[in-house]
């Protein structure tokens, strides 16, 4: 009987030479993706990591059965409901975010899987396909159990098909990096920048924090999506290896697009849950800590090891790394009803941890909080509408996300005139994505637009309940309806007060 | 003629559409950004907006400005 490492390189590999057809025609470039190469420039293609389909099958059913195991054990809504009213905002925006991504990521690896250009890459692929079957599953099958006790939950399967702002930000990143997207660039976009770049470290920053919040089944759910990432991950650094020999100017782009648009969208969901939807005792570190310990350290080396730059608005991402996050969740707070899970409002020791955490920038920022405190403590708790914005706010034409870049002082939007049509957008960097392929995003309509040409209405309750699909049961508030007892302590009637 | 405007706020968070009348002065779009972004920023008794990085009288109207739908104005509190 063969042993493994004799057997495993004729199941991964099995290519062959046509005879009857045209290698081009095979795997024409449109569908394959640029540069376009015979496959003697792939035929060295190879992953760190190996796995046959009798191995893969049996180490997943054991991590399905690890999963299960723990939802059965304590996955009860009993159990869901003794978390931290915030932390289940974080559980509703992560929970949303993920299984319909995963399913557009089913999508592009099973183009790969036909279309990459070499056995053992779409052997992966197909492995990475069955993964993201599993990643879109698991949190609509645990999710489920749990819209009986708050209706919130119904959006880890709804977002994705509404026209709510987040996820038309949502489609707009995944349909291009998974649905549209060729082989190639999707090896390059999604397995290296988006997986190994974020997701992949992201995953074991959030299992920490889900087990410091006592929420185990999210934390095996996350552990488990993990390994799968660990290992399909692994499909970009080949097919980056080869890009980069053959055409560095594209490679050097696609790391650039890619890293931008991936940490807009990383720096909401996951710069939301651990700067403010954790609750303070159970924070390891801050968003940047966690940023400058996991992603960047990792993520330079990785350039440096296949000679690439580390994208050219370096600067200007270090800067967001201390500001976006703080500006998209403070405005999104005052529009907490545009989207499906509640927001916590930092009080006096959640703004101390920030200022401690961000010296450079929290002074900027504060004010707003303060702002927004005395507004609660002048209508007391339940009177959501006293803290909110009633204003429509403005998207960026690029990645769809509100203009909050740059700080308080100045908001880093930037206009651009192309082809007679005006365009707005929220950085340098989106500006740049938008000139490099503009054939590519102008005729698709931010939110204003929407608006603007009768497609959706201006009125914010109409906005918000006709067009982007949300009832009164759904809506976003507060956390604790703004009944916070630091607040109350510093209301001048209350007892003991100043 | 109304005019649907980008609006920034120094010292908020996000840009706001506000909606002007072409007959509005600089001091009433001033305002009326301020009312919009008032939940997050406490509105000062004056402001200054500015167009292209260039203060504007506070007298001058949005069509003498020559302001066009979605133009970028940017609103500076003044101290009182």
């Amino acid at each position: 009987m063969l042993r493994r490492d004799e057997w495993i390189d004729l199941a991964r590999k099995l290519d062959w030479e046509y005879s009857y057809v045209d290698e081009r025609e095979v795997f024409p470039e449109l569908t394959s993706g640029r540069p376009w190469l015979p496959h003697a420039a792939w035929a060295g293609w190879d992953e760190p990591y190996k796995t046959s389909f009798t191995e893969y099958v049996v180490n997943q059913s054991a991590k399905d059965a690890d999963v299960y195991a723990a939802r059965d054990a304590v996955g009860r809504v009993e159990d869901f409901q003794k978390l931290d009213p915030a932390w289940l905002g974080s559980l509703k925006l992560h929970g949303a975010t993920l299984p319909l991504a995963e399913f557009a990521a089913v999508v592009g690896n099973l183009r790969a899987a036909r279309f990459g250009r070499d056995s053992a890459w779409r052997t992966m692929a197909t492995f990475a396909a069955l993964d993201e079957f599993r990643h879109t599953q698991i949190p609509l099958l645990i999710m489920h159990e749990l819209i009986r006790f708050d209706p919130q939950f119904d959006w880890t399967h709804r977002f994705l098909h509404s026209n709510d702002w987040v996820a038309i930000a949502g489609r707009h990143l995944v349909d291009e990096l998974l649905l549209a997207a060729n082989p190639i660039e999707i090896a390059i976009a999604t397995n290296f920048v988006f997986e190994t770049g974020f997701t992949n470290l992201q995953f074991i920053g959030l299992s920490a924090m889900a087990h410091s919040a006592g929420d185990q089944v999210f934390e095996r759910m996350v552990q488990s999506i993990q390994t799968d990432e660990a290992r399909h991950s692994q499909i970009g650094l080949p097919v980056l290896r080869t890009v980069i020999e053959h055409d560095r100017d594209y490679a050097q782009y696609l790391i650039d697009k890619w890293f931008w648009r991936s940490w807009l969208f990383f720096a909401v969901v996951t710069g939301f849950s651990m700067d403010y939807l954790t609750p303070l005792a159970h924070r390891t570190q801050s968003f940047k800590e966690f940023m400058d310990e996991w992603i960047l350290d990792q993520f330079q080396r990785a350039l440096d090891d296949v000679g690439l730059a580390r994208p050219w608005y370096w600067p200007q991402f270090l800067d967001a790394l201390e500001n976006y996050h703080h500006m998209v969740y403070a405005s999104a707070y005052t529009y907490r009803a545009t989207v499906w899970f509640d927001f916590a409002l930092p009080g006096p020791a959640e703004r101390a941890w920030l200022r401690d955490k961000y010296p450079r920038t929290w002074p900027l920022l504060d004010p707003i909080w303060e702002r927004i405190s005395a507004r609660w403590r002048d209508a007391g708790p339940q009177v959501e509408w006293y803290t909110h914005g009633v204003t429509p706010v403005t998207f960026c034409h690029l990645c769809q996300l509100v203009l909050c870049g740059g700080t308080p002082a100045h908001n880093s939007a930037r206009w651009l005139e192309h082809e007679g049509e005006s365009y707005v957008f929220c950085s340098e960097p989106c500006e740049w994505i938008f000139r490099s392929e503009p054939e590519r995003y102008q005729r698709h309509k931010d939110v204003v637009k929407r608006i603007l040409t009768g497609e959706a209405p201006a009125n914010l309750v109409e906005l918000v309940r006709g067009y982007f699909g949300l009832s009164q049961d759904c809506w976003g508030r507060d956390v604790r309806r703004g009944d916070y007892p630091w607040l109350h302590a510093a209301r001048p009637d209350a007892e003991g007060g100043r | 003629m109304l005019i649907p405007l980008y609006g920034f706020l120094r010292g908020d968070t996000i840009g706001l559409v506000v909606l002007v009348h072409d007959r509005q002065t600089m001091a009433e779009v001033a305002a009326c950004l301020q009312e919009a972004a008032s939940v997050r920023v406490a509105p000062a008794p004056s402001a200054r907006v500015y167009v292209r990085g260039r203060p504007l009288e506070p007298s001058v109207t949005v069509a003498e400005a020559g302001l066009r739908p979605l133009d970028r104005v940017d609103v500076v509190q003044e101290a009182a």
